[in-house]
This record gives C-alpha cells, structure tokens and sequence, in this order.
C-alpha cells in the first residue's frame, strides 16, 4: 500500500510520465496504423507480395526491441532525439500484427459475398470499402489491440535510451534501489496496457459483423 | 442504426486519443515549475539537489525532481525533449560524448567551446563552473607522498619501476586511459598493472596491494584513506568541470535562475566535492541534509 | 424452335475458355432471345457456370466472342455491364452487415437515385418477392434460407436490369421452399419478362421454369430444346437424363407456362 501513497504523493510526475508513455504509444499505433493497413489491404488482394511483407514484419518482430534501439541509436536524424527513435522502433513492432491481421480479416470475408458484389457491379474500390473493410474491421481492431499492449509494453524499454514515459520511473527506481519508485511506473503501465486491451476490445465487439 | 454506433464508437475513440495527447503537450509546459535531472551516481545527486535547492529557496518556483537518469545520453534526451529544464554535467564529457569534438587541455577553452557549441546546436547554455574538476586522478598513498615529496606525475614516474598500478577495466583500454598516461610520463611498471574492480581500487591501495591507482579526482575516499591526488602537470587528462546545463528557454521564462546559477559559479572546490561525496557514500548521511548544510556553510542559502 | 426477328439479348460465338491446360468450354455458340428464360443444364464440371460467369464477365473467353444487345460485352465499360444485369448466386451472399432494404438498396444508391426513389422501390420489391415489409430492417442472420434467397432475387432486381442470371438460385433450399421459390419465380417473370438464363442441374427445376432447355456436357453445347421436345428427345446425352430423373416430367414440363 506504500506505492500507492507513493504515486498518490508524487501523483504530478507520475501523470506526466503517463502522458509522455501515451504520446510515445499513441503516435506510434497510429503510424502503425496508417501504414499496416493499406499494406494489408495490398497484400490481400495480390497474394504473391504476401509472404515478403509478412516475412519482413516477422523479422522486424524477432529483432529484441533494446538492441533495435541501439541499432537506430546511431543513424543521423533518428539518433538525436530518443523519442524520434522510440516512436519508430514502437511503429515498426506494432507493425506485424496489424499487417497480418488486416490480411486475415480482409481474406477472411466470405467469397460469397465477394462474388455477390462483384457481379452486382461495385468497382473494386466501392467493394473495399463498403464491404471488405467494414467486415474486417473487428479483426483488424483485433490486431491493433495487440499492437497497442505490445507498445505499451515496449515503451517502457524506451526509457532505457531517454525516451521518458514511465519506463524512466523502473530504471530510475532500479538504481534508487526504491521499490516504491519501480512500481510507480510498473503500476500505472500495466494498467494502461490493461485499459488499451479492454477499449479497444470492446471497440471490437461493438463492430464485429453478425 | 449499426452505421451510427460505428460513427459514435469512432467518435469516442478519436475523443479519447485528442484528450491523451492534449493533456501530454499540457504537461509539457514549464511556465510555473522547474525540472531538475541527475545522472544516477552520488556526486550527480548531489549537484543536482544543490541546484535544486538554490532555486527554491531564492524563487517561488516549484521545483520537481527527475534523478537517477542513467546517463550522459539519457540527460540529453531529457533536455531536448524539454522534459528537464536542468541538470549537472562535466565539460569533458559534453564535449566528446555529446558534441562529439576531440578534447583540449585548456580548462576555459573547453568550457566556451562546449558553451557556445550548445548554444548554436541545442538551445540549451551552460551556468559558470561549479569550481571542481572531476576528471581522473591518478593517486597513491599519503604516506608515500610525504616520504617523497611527491607531488607532480612526473616526479612520480621516477619511481614506476618499483610501483604495482591497478586500474580499472575502462581505463586500461581507453586510447586516453592508460596507454596514453603512461607515454605522456613515462610510466614504467615492474608489472603489469593489475585490472580491479573500481569498488576495490582505493582499498587495494590503502591495504598496499597496489602502489598507484586511477579514480576519480572527487572521490570521497581520497581524504578518507588518507589517499593524494598526484597533479597532472602535463596536462593529459582533459578537464571535466561540474557545470550547470539549462535549457535556453527556462532562463528567458525565469531570468532569476541565471543569476541564481552565477551564484554557484566557482563555489565548490575539488575538497568540498570530496567532503560531500564521502559524507554522503561514507558516513550515509541524508543528500538533502548534506546539501543544506553546505548552502548554508558558505552563505548561500537565505 | 422458332427463329426470332429480333436481336439475341445474349449471343455466344464461338466461345472457348482454356484454363490451367483444361477445356473447360469449347466453340460455344448460343443464342438467348428477348424475355424467355434459358436452362443451362448439366453435369458439375460441364461449364454451365463458367458460361453464366462470362455474360457478365467474371470470366474473360479465351477465344470468341460474348455479345449483349448485339455488343460485345468487352467493349462496354464493365461497371456498367455488370450493374445492367441481375446476378443471383446459390450461396446468395447478402452483405451480412447491411440490413435487408440496404441489400436491396444498395445498387440503386450507388448508382445515385434519390433516397426516397430508393426507400420506394425496396418497399416495391419486398412485395413483389413476397417478403413482409417489417424484414426490410432485419439482418441476413436473422432470416431463413429462403427468406435470403428471396432477398437475393430482389437485390438482384433493383436497378430493374433487362437481364437476370441465376446460378443454381434455389439449388441449398430444401424441397418445399425450393417449389415455393420456383412457383414465385414464374409468377414474377410473368410479370416483369426478364431475359433470364439460369443454372441447374436439376431436370425438374430446367423443365418447370426453362423456355428452353440449353444441355450441356463437358464444355460443349450438346442440344437446345424447349422441354416437351426434350421430354421426346433421341440425342443419348438428353435421354440419359430424362431416364435418370424417372417419370412425372411430363406435367412438370406443361406447368406454368404461359
């Protein structure tokens, strides 16, 4: 019970490190977002950039996340401010789930459907739109769900490389040797990774098709 | 009906995500407050809570704390991004950590050069010099240095041939560690010098395992095991003086805080700074306790 | 079989469709005539389907040539093409995340009728699809199969198109449901005289609703009938099928037909 008056006490700085860990998760999701998707919707319709895409995302993916912040800590640009760099690593994980899931729920509409639609008609971009993504939806939201607890827990390793959030409030508590410190910030991530999972996932429900 | 539970449920996520970040570029603003960061050894603490009193005790400014940062890196990040206003570096280190720029001898020369190369680059400046240089100190025992005389590198080297060194992992394979040391003075060892965990060093010496060490010039344990500093006549060792970095900003936003950090200028000296650390390292006293005393030893505090 | 004057809505010349090194339709030549509804009967895998599919171009001829109204249909623009004919498939595949009237409505809407011209000719078409107006809020899951199939004709009906295909429509009803449709169907045709050509493999279904009965048989036209000639038909392929499908054709082949 001590953390909790701890972070009731010091409740200034732990907001202001949340807001920074969602500036770094929000921003970097909705990169994610912005270019996962078109790329999934690209390799839904053209099957052979499938196993490319994929296959790079997956890799991206198995790269740990502190050595690919000290990969980038050298390039020019990115290198100079830890939050530049911190946002793109985040983008680049949040990536793989998006991508594959947009694929899966785009090919995942019944071909039925497809046919029924094309047949009646609707141009390729009218059938993207007004069928296949609003019948993906719930599973594309189902992969970014994912990719926002994946970030919300990765942030926190970016404090490691001075991106703040309230991955800075563990390592500083770890060299404070302070418990109260750690989970100060271990506390309040875990229940925004909580909050994210739950939102978005009853964002998902609400849109899932019948 | 389905198309508008879709357009509102899109509406309260939009809703959600401009609160979020509305209320990070809200906190970002610095008009009322003061943040101070350290890096996460002793002698950054102390520095940075040295600061951090001075300011409020003479303002009305409310001044938060961001310590235990873990490192040189992690403190430029923090003042870029604005998320620390100020925080304790060394010039030695600013110049070739950050900057990136070979290093010079000359105390004042690096001090302008970091000075107006932080200014051009970051928007951030530098308060005076503390009054302490912490770079590396090559020491040895007391007693020999009396028994000898000794009180230069270079009297020293006369008697390398009869002395064991160790040195900790660092300082052995850096180009300006030992190598470099050792050419500049002409340091002969009978061995070897020994690699030691810098935890060990200055009992090693004081215990005569070792003759002559490396470590740092504001050690605390230096007067405590009655340990002395040999001067490094030639020069070698670049300068790391304790320097107050700010942000450019904060002090057009508080012009106080600039006359405040002038007060400081050139106000610890090499001894004092190893007072303060020993205190707080050795005796365990409070950081808090140890600054306050010392403001109000030398007539700082109000 | 009588010749007409008038210009085959759908002609066929000469159409071969070659995929993955298989035959699957060979010198197709065929005629489809003004307001009569054209069984195409066969086997699976006697290219019934594929010949339905490249009226409206789902698939593209290898060789020859697909005409509507005396036009090549790969000279018209294919969004238009497609949405002047009706098209109604087996699985149906009514958009599950739109309402029945938004099924319906849908091609109208797109093709840009005002709101209350659209809201009216759904209202137009459950009735005349025997759907009860209240459905037109309900969703695909929520109805019966034949209920969907019923929407599905009258989706396929809104933009009121000359021609209609329908691949094997009523083939995943059950029997009862199955007759019910199929006796609706002739009674709306007896209406609105659509140029219709349907898949099926059903002799029964091809005798009550064809007005011609197209067999065919691995990827070419075997014969063209009216159903009592096919009833009577000496050509081996016709009379195995009439064999298979046992007796009863005869009133099956009279019924309903005007």
């Amino acid at each position: 019970m001590n953390v909790f008056r701890f972070i009731l006490q010091n409740r200034g700085q732990v907001l202001e490190l949340t807001g920074e860990h969602l500036w770094l998760v929000g921003l970097s999701t909705l990169f994610a977002t912005l270019i996962g998707i078109p790329l999934g919707i690209v390799i839904a319709h053209w099957p052979r950039l499938n196993k490319p895409v994929l296959a790079s995302a997956n890799i991206i993916q198995t790269v740990p996340s502190l050595a690919l912040f000290g990969f980038l800590l050298p390039v020019p640009w990115l290198g100079a401010r830890a939050d530049r760099l911190a946002i793109l690593a985040l983008t680049l994980y949040a990536l793989l789930p998006i991508i594959r899931n947009t694929y899966t729920g785009i090919r995942g509409v019944d071909p039925a459907v497809m046919e029924a639609g094309r047949g009646m008609g609707l141009t390729d971009l009218q059938l993207l739109l007004q069928v296949e993504l609003p019948l993906a939806v719930s599973v594309i939201l189902s992969g970014v769900r994912t990719a926002v607890v994946i970030s919300v827990g990765l942030a926190t390793i970016a404090a490691a490389i001075g991106a703040g959030g309230l991955g800075e409030f563990i390592f500083r508590g770890l060299a404070m040797v302070d418990n109260r410190v750690i989970l100060a910030g271990a506390v309040p991530a875990a229940i925004l990774a909580l909050l994210a999972d739950v939102g978005v996932g009853w964002l998902e429900k609400r849109l899932q098709p019948r | 009906m389905r198309a508008a539970l879709q357009k509102s449920s899109v509406a309260t996520v939009m809703i959600v995500v401009l609160i979020c970040l509305f209320s990070y570029s809200c906190s970002q603003s610095h008009v009322d407050r003061v943040v101070i960061g350290s890096k996460n050894f002793t002698e950054s603490l102390i520095l940075a809570e040295l600061l951090a009193q001075q300011i409020e005790s003479h303002t009305k400014l409310k001044v938060e704390h961001r310590f235990y940062l873990a490192g040189t890196y992690i403190c430029q990040q923090a003042i870029l991004a604005g998320r620390i206003d100020i925080y304790p570096e060394y010039t030695g280190t600013a110049l070739t950590a950050i900057l990136k720029e070979k290093t010079g001898s000359d105390k004042q020369a690096v001090y302008q050069q970091v000075k107006s190369e932080y200014e051009r680059r970051f928007n951030l400046t530098l308060g005076p010099p503390l009054g302490f240089n912490d770079t590396f100190a090559i020491e040895i025992r007391g007693e020999d240095a009396r028994r000898a005389s000794l009180k230069t590198l270079s009297q020293a080297a006369a008697f390398s041939p009869h002395w064991r060194a160790g040195f900790g992992y660092e300082f052995m394979e850096r180009p300006d560690g030992y190598q470099g040391l050792a050419a500049t003075y002409g340091l002969h060892f009978a061995e070897h010098p020994r690699v030691m965990d810098l935890g060990l060093l200055a009992r090693a010496l004081h215990d005569h395992q070792i003759d002559l060490s490396a470590g740092n010039a504001t050690d605390g344990l230096i007067p405590a095991l009655d340990l002395f500093v040999l001067e490094d006549d030639r020069h070698y060792f670049p300068p790391y003086e304790a320097v107050p970095v700010v942000r450019e900003e904060t002090i057009r936003q508080h012009p106080e805080i600039g006359l405040l950090l002038a007060e400081l200028g050139n106000k610890v000296s090499d001894q004092e700074m190893r007072r303060m650390n020993y205190a707080v390292d050795g005796q365990h006293r409070d950081v808090k306790e140890v600054v306050g005393d010392f403001l109000h030893q030398n007539k700082l505090a109000p | 079989m009588q010749s007409r004057a008038a210009t085959p809505v759908i002609e066929f010349r000469d159409v071969s469709y070659c995929v993955a090194a298989t035959d699957v339709l060979r010198s197709l030549t065929l005629q489809v005539h003004p307001g009569e509804i054209l069984a195409l009967l066969g086997r699976s895998g006697s290219g019934k389907t594929t010949t339905l599919k490249l009226v409206n171009r789902l698939v593209s001829p290898t060789s020859g040539e697909v005409l509507v109204n005396g036009v090549p249909n790969t000279d018209a623009d294919l969004t238009r093409l497609r949405r002047s004919i009706g098209y109604v498939i087996q699985e149906v595949g009514l958009f599950p995340h739109f309402s029945v009237a938004q099924n319906i409505g849908l091609v109208p809407k797109i093709e840009g009728w005002p709101e209350a011209r659209v809201r009216a000719r759904v209202e137009e078409l459950l009735q005349m699809t025997g759907l009860a107006p209240e459905l037109a809020s309900r969703y695909p899951h929520q109805l019966s199969g034949g209920q969907r199939q019923r929407v599905g004709v009258a989706r396929a009906l809104a933009a009121d198109p000359e021609i209609l295909l329908m691949d094997e429509p009523f083939g995943a009803l059950d029997p009862l449901t199955r007759d019910e449709l199929q006796r609706e169907f002739l009674s709306l045709q007896r209406r609105l005289r659509k140029t219709v050509v349907f898949v099926t493999h059903d002799l029964h279904e091809a005798m009550r609703l064809g007005s011609r009965i197209a067999l065919m048989e691995a990827g070419k036209l075997v014969t063209i009938l009216a159903p009592d000639e096919f009833l009577r038909s000496t050509d081996p392929w016709a009379a195995a099928y009439v064999k298979a499908f046992g007796d009863r054709l005869e009133s099956t082949a009279t019924e309903g037909k005007s």
